[in-house]
């Protein structure tokens, strides 16, 4: 029952952005359906010299691919620390806290002057946008860990460096996961966001604003559409994964 | 914070009035301007009548007339007064002068390939009109609403009212020295420009050097081979026809090279906007190009200034405030003259120069000024827009968002 009614709205919004867009007559405003489809329904073809939406898609995805991976191999072993390590965490929270609001764009302008134009700026960038959420995630996962477990495994003689690989970062392994999702989620805006930055010649981010010069606003739709699935698509993907391994979780008391 | 900032701005006009200090304008009405930062939000904001009109480099002044939504009531060579904008500059070709210094007969080549390729467009508008529409579109078709027009039509459309020139002759220096008072006056100029001597000026803003040394190997007929370049070499541009002497030299290549023996080739043959060129001069490879584009002049300039890019295809007034800002660059010659117009909103009474100002006015009485987009405060359309409106008794307004 619950995906008919899932799929319900979406065809819903899109009867009424069709009547709409006929009433207001200004693709401007809301360019109709029938211009929007085809760009979709044809992922191939070339849009503006920018190359297709397939190959812009992959080339956004690269990006964030890249950027997830480093925030992932710094946030989770710091997180760790700063869970674990309550010095660690006295050290650099106050830090943490204090770069943690900033929007990722923000950083455009220094990240052009220190990475140079190109993916390393928008590397940084999208590492800025996954980073805290992993990070807060793994720091949130470790404290939970029951301290009954940790004492179980030092009274069987585990060393810490046991307790941590046996017990700790398996026990907060969901938390961590649900920091990934999070923080990919937040990574594939920034991606978009980073192929703003002067220098760009390709990506979803890129061919969105680029299409605006042109005030060619189905290209700009068809551009949200794909990011929006793209999006799902890994949302998806992460929760299935959690429902398979992490599904104890609940179940333990 | 906002209302009192509103009560304080009121307080002063109680004062100023009561003082008998009102302002002393004879300007017989208000334009409002709004910054957009490039001209990318331009025909959107005309199409949802956020704005009245705008002022834009080309081909985005095409692009208001053929999706319906606007019209051309000038082109910028015919604003007023008269006769003080024809053949304006406009964009300009830049160096970093440390990157001058070391690697001069590279420059020179460089100096030489875009020479050479304002020579073909001048020779072959309408194939360059082609070259450009690929480059900026893919030669796609842009659509709005019902209506379909390829890129290539809307580009034979724009080729037409810019002038490509290269020579840094006096009268065009003249002319670049028209935009520092006019930003002098704006007050975006604060530095090294702030109180020089024409002739100062002239001394920090130009090199001609390389103009004169590529000119003399075009006329000998024989480019010199630079040293070849260990790194690749940074050159920023502008997704405008402005720069198709770039775009022109890229895609003919093959042509230049066999016939001048210098070329630029793309690394990608099948790239429609490749980034990585090679450098070749008589056969041999001197170095890599990382062509970088940008929405507007100031960002090309921070890139300049941060050392990403060595060179730069630009408007004036952005290398004008670079320098002035401390950016150790030279603007070497010309690309291109004029090449601006101004848009109405197609409901819009104006049809040319006089009847918008008659337009402007009388909405500017009913307490409705219009509104009109520009790419940038300081940049060469809020220049001339501004310096027309004012001849034409209108005063100016910033719009604050």
């Amino acid at each position: 029952m619950r995906r008919p009614l899932g799929i319900l709205l979406p065809i819903l919004i899109l009867i009424v952005w069709e009547i709409a867009a006929r009433f207001i007559n200004n693709q401007f405003i809301l360019p109709r359906l029938e211009t929007v489809l085809p760009v979709l329904l044809s992922p191939t073809i070339d849009i503006l010299g920018t190359g297709s939406l397939l190959h812009n898609a992959m080339v956004s995805l690269e990006r964030v691919g890249a950027g997830f991976l480093v925030a992932l191999a710094i946030a989770i072993p710091l997180g760790v620390g700063m869970g674990w390590s309550r010095r660690l965490d006295a050290l650099a929270d106050t830090t943490i806290q204090l770069l943690r609001p900033i929007p990722p764009l923000a950083w455009g302008p220094l990240a052009i002057a220190w990475f140079s134009v190109g993916i390393n700026s928008m590397i940084f960038i999208i590492f800025l946008g996954a980073f805290f959420p992993i990070l807060l995630n793994t720091i949130d996962g470790v404290r939970a860990i029951k301290k009954t477990w940790v004492e179980v495994a030092q009274t069987l003689g585990a060393s810490e460096r046991q307790v941590l690989a046996k017990v700790v970062l398996p026990g907060a392994a969901p938390t961590i996961w649900t920091g990934l999702r999070v923080g990919f989620g937040i990574a594939w805006m920034c991606v978009i966001a980073a192929e703003w930055l002067p220098g760009t010649t390709s990506g979803l981010g890129y061919l969105t604003l680029y299409a605006y010069n042109f005030g060619q606003m189905h290209y700009i739709i068809a551009g949200m559409i794909t990011i929006g699935i793209i999006g799902i698509a890994f949302d998806l993907l992460f929760r299935s994964v959690e429902d398979r391994w992490f599904c104890w979780r609940g179940l333990e008391r | 914070m906002k209302g009192m900032r509103l009560l304080l701005l009121g307080c002063l006009a109680v004062l100023l009035i009561a003082a008998g200090c009102t302002t002393t304008q004879q300007a017989t009405g208000d334009v409002g301007i709004l910054y957009t930062k490039g001209t990318g939000p331009m025909p959107t904001l005309l199409a949802t009548k956020q704005i009245d009109g705008y002022i834009a480099w080309q081909p985005f002044v095409e692009v208001a007339p053929v999706a319906g939504i606007g019209r051309v009531i000038t082109y910028s060579g015919n604003l007023p007064p008269d006769d003080r904008w024809k053949n304006h500059p406009c964009c300009v070709l830049t160096s970093r002068t440390d990157f001058m210094n070391s690697n001069p007969a590279f420059v020179d080549a460089m100096g030489a390939a875009t020479i050479l390729a304002t020579r073909y467009i001048n020779d072959h508008q309408s194939e360059a009109a082609d070259i450009t529409a690929e480059w900026l579109a893919g030669k796609g078709n842009f659509t709005y609403g019902n209506i379909t027009v390829s890129s290539v039509e809307i580009l034979e459309r724009s080729f037409p009212t810019v002038k490509f020139v290269n020579e840094p002759s006096e009268q065009w220096m003249g002319g670049q020295l028209e935009f520092v008072y006019a930003l002098r006056e704006l007050g975006t100029i604060t530095g090294t420009l702030k109180n020089t001597t024409d002739d100062q000026t002239k001394a920090l803003l130009f090199d001609t050097g390389p103009y004169d040394r590529a000119m003399a190997m075009i006329n000998a007929s024989s480019i010199a081979v630079p040293p070849a370049e260990a790194n690749p070499v940074g050159v920023g541009y502008l997704l405008s026809d402005h720069h198709a002497s770039l775009f022109v030299a890229v895609k003919k290549w093959q042509y230049f090279n066999d016939t001048y023996g210098i070329a630029l080739k793309p690394e990608d043959p099948t790239a429609t906007r490749p980034d990585l060129v090679d450098l070749l001069v008589k056969g041999q490879k001197v170095a890599t190009l990382k062509l970088i584009p940008a929405d507007a002049g100031p960002q090309l300039m921070q890139l300049a200034a941060t050392k990403t890019i060595q060179m730069a295809y630009v408007g004036n007034p952005p290398a004008i405030s670079a320098i002035d800002q401390g950016t150790p660059l030279k603007i070497l010659m010309a690309l291109n003259n004029e090449g601006s117009g101004v848009v109405v909103v197609t409901s819009s009474p104006a049809t040319d120069w006089d009847s918008f100002v008659q337009w402007a006015k009388e909405r500017s009485a009913a307490g409705k000024p219009i509104v009109m987009a520009a790419p940038g405060k300081g940049s060469i359309q809020d220049v001339m827009l501004r310096y027309a409106l004012e001849e034409s008794g209108l005063s100016v307004k910033e719009v604050q968002a």
